[in-house]
């Protein structure tokens, strides 16, 4: 879909995109603390750049959701960074995003292996662990919201975010 | 040129998920850079990342949300938009500088004891990213220290070693305040680091001690 976003400028394909994207991405930084107005903010700056760099999406790096979490996690720490500052155009086409060389096949072959494994790994991990794993992509805030949820103090969510990430590593070892 | 110490798992996905504060977090990059090995870890969190977001309960944006965004890329030119943060000052140190660093100010060498300088590294829009270069002379001991916070050491050139081992171009040391050390740089020749300090916290680690009046913490 986002190959046709590129090559066609594919409003129908980027529509689609929209739709399934940016209400997740909303979501992402709603659970990093970020007010309700700011969350929608970037979440329409991330699908902006999803549209402006679709034609610098490179398949032998990265799967789709990858790739939009990427875009996604960069603009949210740029917002940080810049709060105190007058809003800047945050726009980052930097020329490392542009494939150096052709796209190999075998590299996009390597990239979908990687998805899938960790996607296989995340499904064989027990479901708690497998919860407190994604939760941790969404920062300290999601983390302290699961010890007042659980009721346990935030050191113990902390380790559990080691003990978990550390099987998931046994897990992704083994299905290599 | 295979790197031999790198960041640990933790710092990894601290990188990738982008809670990594910003002077770590341009040491641990230049590290990646050059670590096929650390930039396939680094891969495999952000597809976690990709995974969380997939799964992640959606959020209804507003009613008028897409026809918002599809004006402005009505409006946009089809180029990229300028970056509108100055380019800071840059000293000339005499020696290549990664390209992570590309965006950062460079302050001049700056001697600070016997065979070593430093150059303050600044980073747009984050003054306390205690982010510099450091470049000791051959053979220089440095006094035996403990940490009072993590510390992030990317090697650029030269080499240093001290009771855990070597650190060679590429290694990257991440030292927790447990550790307790004294390195020494090899007496082949000088060596330049790339080291960021985690935290406002006492600087007393690698050269810390020395830098800590300098930087007025
Ligand atoms: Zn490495």
């Amino acid at each position: 879909m986002l190959v046709e976003v590129a090559a066609a400028q594919d409003r129908t394909a980027f529509a689609a995109l929209f739709a399934f994207y940016a209400p997740r991405v909303k979501a992402f930084m709603l659970r990093f603390g970020m007010t309700a107005p700011v969350a929608e903010d970037l979440a329409q700056e991330t699908m902006l750049l999803v549209w402006k760099k679709a034609a610098y999406f490179d398949p032998s790096k990265a799967g789709v959701s990858t790739w939009i979490f990427t875009i996604a996690r960069n603009l949210r720490v740029d917002r940080l960074r810049r709060e105190s500052r007058p809003l800047a155009a945050v726009d980052i086409l930097d020329p490392s995003d542009e494939p150096e060389a052709p796209v190999s096949g075998e590299a996009v072959v390597l990239t979908i292996e990687r998805e899938e494994r960790v996607r296989r790994a995340l499904a064989l991990l027990p479901s708690d662990q497998a919860t407190v794993v994604k939760l941790s992509f969404f920062g300290e805030k999601a983390q302290s919201e699961i010890a007042s949820e659980l009721g346990i103090p935030l050191g113990t969510v902390k380790s559990r975010v080691r003990l978990a990430f550390g099987r998931l590593r046994e897990i992704l070892d083994d299905l290599k | 040129m295979m790197a031999n110490h790198h960041p640990s798992n933790e710092t990894l996905r601290r990188f990738s998920d982008g809670t990594l504060k910003s002077g770590p977090r341009i040491v641990v990059a230049v590290h990646v850079g050059g670590c096929p090995h650390c930039a396939e870890r680094v891969a495999e969190f952000e597809a976690i990342g990709g995974a969380a977001l997939d799964e992640v309960a959606p959020v209804d944006m507003s009613d008028t949300a897409y026809e918002h965004l599809m004006a402005r890329v009505d409006a946009w030119d089809g180029k990229a938009d300028a970056d509108t943060i100055a380019v800071p000052r840059r000293a000339e140190l005499g020696i290549r500088l990664p390209e992570a660093l590309d965006g950062c100010g460079v302050g001049p060498w700056r001697w600070i004891g016997p065979g070593v300088r430093w150059s303050k590294l600044e980073v747009p829009g984050d003054p306390q990213a205690n982010l510099m270069l450091l470049k000791v002379a051959a053979g220089r001991k440095l006094p035996e220290h403990t940490h009072s916070g993590r510390e992030y050491t990317q090697v650029l050139s030269g080499s240093f070693a001290d009771e855990r081992g070597r650190y060679r171009p590429g290694d990257m040391d991440e030292a927790d305040s447990d550790v307790q050390h004294q390195p020494i740089v090899d007496a082949t020749g000088e060596c330049v680091c790339l080291a960021a300090l985690e935290g406002h916290m006492r600087l007393r680690g690698f050269f810390g001690r020395m830098i800590q009046p300098l930087l007025g913490g």
